[in-house]
């Protein structure tokens, strides 16, 4: 009899717990269909569509726009890439040693430091990028001289500046997070400060390096407010090119195919980044 | 006499205000099993630290093998620790654990093989070299942690409560091994601990710290059979003290009153420079126990009360006596079976022989600061 | 009038100005608030995406009974107005008296909203819900020529005006105004204000004051010109540089014209193509010579108790070939709720007086001539009064050209197609 009882319990207990996971995932779930699925099939759609604002946009599957507008606008691909990836390396150049400092040598004012590095972001993205624009001319405070020598693009140290914190944060946490005893042991077993950050340090920051490149990397691709404001002739990104086409041109088929060709590459480039470089490092921690 | 190895001279470390090592002197012997014993905060931890190179010292000096080391920092110390989390390398494989310092060292690559291998073998855990630190227990994270240090046949092998994240068992055949283990390579162990009894086990000698001092040091037997002050005698096994008077120190057995009327006699070179107030102790399993009946043997000192508490613990009895002036005095039976136990309430007599009867400076109670875990 | 309190007595105009006059108002708000307009945009477009084709109702004037929009002339009592920021008069607490006035006098209650940020931002907001057959919310829109009005007039989105409530438009508009190359015979639109496309230059650097639109592309000023990065304000300049109208240019003379600032680019002689940031690139040294809007150059010259921003050597001059004339459009968009009270308002501030006072706050160029001496003898302002900037000459407007007006979204797309690589690459 109680075998009997109980049998005949335990299948609701287990109902609700089978569910729970799909109900406490709905609530993001709906979020991610109805903000993102949706719009981006919506999008996907309207690439594939041809027309005008005026007469109309219809459904033509014509694949073929794809091809052309990477064909118009490779240059400003091209170039998307290559500013997003030197101002990649900018910022881990530059947010590298700073979140170290303030993970090792920050003492109790690490919150300081860190608020400190924050503090710009309290300004809007566009203000930071106008304030920028002051400093780098010719007459500016500080870089007038060094833009006069062409070593300061200042596209790239817009988007870099822009950007710093993204690289920064990620990196602190993965520099905070090591074991100052592992740290300890390694120069307890005879490495030199040289050793030290490149056997033990640099390896388990890793982490931080895969996630600042990629916070950092993605919309500095994406970037526009940069190059508009900072830019001088030929510093077009994509960015500028699918604000044109979609809020000027009203080509909104020609911004939506810009869109997907830029999201394409940059998933398929993440995607082989991650295999290389992340899943691998980041599992051994795990 | 062997070659001292570590020669600790005045030394001092003081964070801010704090002095968390005050004027501190000793010498390690060669191929010695030394541990500093004490509780939290006693400086034993950061004395350690200073002779590794991760602190410097404030005031004094170290050397190593007759070599000042000072101001050398750690990678530059023929000198390795064992980590209390063991510290090993996340991102390394077990071999790149261990054969870390060699490389360091541009050991021979065929030779940090056979190195690394051979401590591997040391530390009983042959053919785990490709494994990651986070694939092995706690145990076995702990014999690479050793296996990681010994490797670099150090002069010197520093090791920071190495066993205190193992359970009880485990902590107990680790003991075992490491003794085991020293006595094999004979490098010298500098053991930082505040289990008492893991020090004793392991140790040749022993200091016991306090508040940055050392508060006695010697082999385990005479620490234990007559520790120097009140503290040493509680943090090093269970004790029971006793307040009284010098009342004759005219022969080799002093007459010592204590509360309550009992005269317990002691040998008088133990109260050298004491008196007239002393506090005497005995050790629980010291104590004889009869029913209080009749003249108390002589030759043994004796001290009446009442039976409050027997704890049956299998191979002894645990007695808690009511003793005299409200004090209250732990026995420990060894559980021979031939005579019927004492039941509690009873009147009984506690019987031990003077030589067993120490004496003891007074000291601060433990503060609540000073409890480890 | 005579009992309409002077806004600016109580208080010393130029502290006044100081105190409401925004330098980052207008022009400068421009493009940025446009990058969050963008997801405005995109949710508009989102929205009505579902909508195919579109009702090619469009009512022509010719055909339509007015009184069906306007009814008897009777004002509903409430005025929906969107405009730019800081496109109107404005006193120390932030009330347009010119608003004031309208209320007091026919007792419409304006609701006055600065939400146009850029054209094109606000026409991807407003076009999908005129696709969709409802109303704006809007009964009263500015939108500029060479492109925004021409669009919304194409697409038959614009209600038509009935001229007999624009009496005063027709006596006082500047006949420069009127019938405008992408207005005929004013039949959707009336100008709210115009301004000019010129060159701005910096007198203490180039000291022989340039003369044509031509000047922008000598070597001498390598790196240091600056030019306008829109489809209008590069290309007619370019054009009217050649002494082409752009208006009656052929494809092949977009090129020719177009092919001389690519090579000023490729020489280096462009430092950069602005949006209404050329100002600043002006101000701060980027730049010694651009195309530039004459309000601005008028702002950025005057000293900054009057308001302006205190650089007196940046100097505006109108190129011999002529500028660039365009106009900020009032309009009412299709299914308004309230025609009656736009076009009440439209014939308002045609009012020689009441152009005067937002002409003495705007610095733009008024449509209302007879405003200057309202300006001058009323408001006893002669700086603002005898700038050509904001009341030119009849001579300064001699030469001037319009905005190429585009035909159909065709012909748009091939001028795009010729111009946005040369200012977007």
């Amino acid at each position: 009899m109680a075998a009997g009882v109980q049998q005949l319990a335990k299948p609701k207990t287990r109902l609700g717990k089978r569910l729970a996971p799909y109900l406490l995932i709905m609530p993001g779930g709906l979020w991610l269909l109805v903000f993102f699925l949706i719009p981006i099939v919506f999008m996907l759609s309207v690439s594939l569509q041809t027309g005008n604002l005026e007469g109309g946009f219809a459904q033509t599957w014509h694949f073929h726009r794809y091809i052309e507008v990477f064909q118009q606008y490779r240059p400003q691909m091209v170039r998307s890439f290559a500013f997003g990836t030197i101002a990649t390396a900018i910022t881990l150049l530059f947010g590298y040693p700073l979140a170290y400092w303030i993970a090792f040598h920050g003492g109790r004012h690490k919150t300081t430091f860190l608020f400190l590095l924050l503090l710009p972001f309290f300004v809007s993205f566009v203000i930071r990028t106008l304030a920028w624009q002051f400093i780098l001319a010719d007459d500016g405070i500080v870089f007038g001289t060094l833009k006069s020598w062409h070593i300061l693009p200042a596209v790239i140290s817009g988007i870099a500046y822009n950007f710093l914190p993204f690289m920064a944060l990620p990196l602190y946490v993965s520099l905070e997070r090591i074991d100052r005893r592992v740290v300890e042991a390694a120069s307890d077993l005879y490495a030199n400060k040289k050793d030290v950050f490149l056997r033990v340090i640099f390896p388990l920051s890793i982490p931080g390096v895969f996630a600042g490149i990629l916070l950092t990397f993605v919309p500095a691709v994406g970037d526009y407010v940069n190059a508009s404001i900072l830019g001088g002739t030929n510093t077009t990104m994509i960015g500028n090119i699918i604000q044109l086409e979609f809020l000027q041109n009203f080509h909104y088929p020609v911004a939506a195919a810009l869109s997907f060709i830029l999201m394409g590459i940059l998933l398929i480039g993440i995607f082989i980044y991650a295999r290389v470089l992340g899943a691998s490092s980041i599992e051994e921690y795990v | 006499m062997p070659d001292v190895d570590v020669r600790l001279e005045g030394v001092t470390k003081r964070f801010g205000e704090v002095k968390a090592v005050d004027d501190l002197h000793l010498e390690i012997q060669q191929g010695e099993f030394f541990s500093l014993l004490g509780p939290s905060g006693c400086g034993k931890t950061t004395t350690l630290r200073m002779i590794g190179g991760f602190e410097e010292p404030s005031a004094g000096g170290i050397s190593l093998g007759g070599g000042d080391v000072t101001n050398l920092p750690p990678y530059r110390r023929n000198v390795n620790t064992v980590f209390q989390s063991y510290a090993l390398f996340p991102h390394l494989s077990i071999f790149e654990n261990i054969a870390f310092g060699l490389r360091r060292k541009k050991v021979d690559r065929s030779e940090v093989q056979r190195r690394v291998k051979e401590s591997l073998d040391l530390v009983d855990l042959p053919g785990f070299d490709t494994r990651k630190p986070t694939q092995l227990s706690g145990g076995q994270q702990q014999r690479v942690a050793l296996a990681r240090a010994l490797v670099n046949r150090p002069r010197l092998l520093l090791l920071d409560e190495p066993l205190g994240a193992l359970d009880l068992k485990l902590r107990k055949q680790m003991q075992l091994e490491l003794k085991r283990i020293q006595q094999e390579v004979g490098i010298t162990f500098l053991y930082v601990t505040h289990d008492q009894e893991e020090a004793m086990t392991m140790s040749n000698r022993l200091a016991v710290m306090r508040h940055g001092r050392i508060e006695q040091l010697d082999v385990p037997e005479r620490m234990y059979e007559s520790p120097a002050t009140e503290f040493v005698a509680g943090f090093l096994g269970a004790s029971n003290l006793l307040e009284g008077q010098i009342l004759d120190r005219s022969s080799e057995l002093a007459n010592v009153g204590v509360a309550g009327g009992s005269t317990v006699r002691v040998p008088t070179a133990r109260l050298d420079g004491q008196g007239p107030t002393v506090k005497v102790g005995v050790r629980p399993e010291k104590i004889k126990l009869e029913a209080d009946e009749g003249d108390p043997p002589a030759g043994w000192n004796s001290v009446s009360g009442t039976l409050r508490v027997s704890t049956f613990v299998g191979v002894s009895h645990q007695y808690t006596v009511n003793g005299p002036a409200d004090s209250t005095l732990t026995v420990y039976a060894q559980n021979l079976g031939a005579e019927p136990a004492p039941r509690e309430g009873e009147r009984v007599r506690l019987l031990w022989r003077p030589e067993h009867t120490f004496v003891v400076q007074p000291s601060a109670p433990l503060a609540e600061w000073e409890e480890e875990q | 009038m005579s009992d309409y309190p002077d806004p600016r007595v109580p208080m010393d105009p130029a502290l006044l100005r100081g105190l409401t006059q925004r330098r980052l108002s207008r022009r400068d708000a421009l493009k940025y608030a446009g990058v969050g307009a963008g997801s405005l945009g995109l949710a508009a477009f989102l929205s009505a995406c579902g909508v195919k084709g579109q009702a090619k109702a469009s009512p022509t004037p010719s055909t339509f009974d007015f009184t069906k929009i306007y009814g008897d002339g009777t004002p509903a009592g409430v005025l929906n107005f969107a405009n730019w920021e800081a496109y109107i008069d404005v006193d120390s607490k932030g009330n347009s008296p010119s608003l004031k006035e309208f209320t007091k006098e026919t007792g419409i209650k304006v609701n006055y909203k600065t939400v146009i940020n850029d054209n094109d931002p606000f026409l991807a907001k407003i076009i999908p819900v005129l696709q969709a057959g409802q109303d704006t919310g809007y009964d009263l829109i500015v939108i500029t020529n060479g492109g925004g009005i021409e669009r919304l007039i194409r697409l038959g989105y614009l209600t038509p005006l009935d001229h007999k409530y624009l009496p005063n438009w027709d006596a006082n508009a500047d006949p420069k105004t009127k019938n405008p190359v992408y207005d005929p015979g004013n039949k959707y639109t009336v100008t709210w204000q115009s301004g000019f496309t010129g060159i701005g230059y910096n007198s203490k650097v180039i000291k022989t004051p340039p003369t044509s639109f031509k000047d922008l592309l000598n070597p001498a000023y390598k790196g240091k010109v600056g030019m306008f990065s829109n489809n209008q304000d590069l290309p007619c300049p370019a054009l009217a540089s050649l002494g082409i109208d752009p208006n009656k240019a052929t494809p092949d003379q977009w090129r020719q014209a177009a092919a001389p600032i690519t090579q000023a680019k490729d020489a280096g002689i462009i430092r950069s193509f602005y949006d209404q940031s050329y100002i600043n690139a002006l101000e701060n040294g980027d730049t010694v010579i651009t195309q530039a809007w004459s309000g601005d150059v008028f702002i950025a010259a005057a000293s900054k108790d009057f308001g302006g921003d205190g650089f007196p050597e940046m100097k505006f001059v109108f190129p011999q070939e002529g500028p660039i004339y365009w106009h900020d459009n009032m309009a009412i968009p299709l299914h308004a709720q309230h025609p009656v009270d736009a076009i009440t308002y439209m014939n308002f501030v045609y009012q020689p007086n009441i152009a005067g006072m937002m002409a003495d706050f705007i610095w733009y160029v008024t449509p209302v001539p007879a405003a200057k001496d309202y300006v001058l003898n009323t408001l006893k302002d002669p700086t603002v009064a005898n700038s050509p900037l904001i009341f030119p000459s009849a001579d300064d407007l001699a030469h001037a050209w319009q905005y190429k007006a585009f035909k159909n979204t065709q012909e748009e797309d091939d001028w795009n197609s010729v111009w946005q690589p040369v200012y977007s690459s």
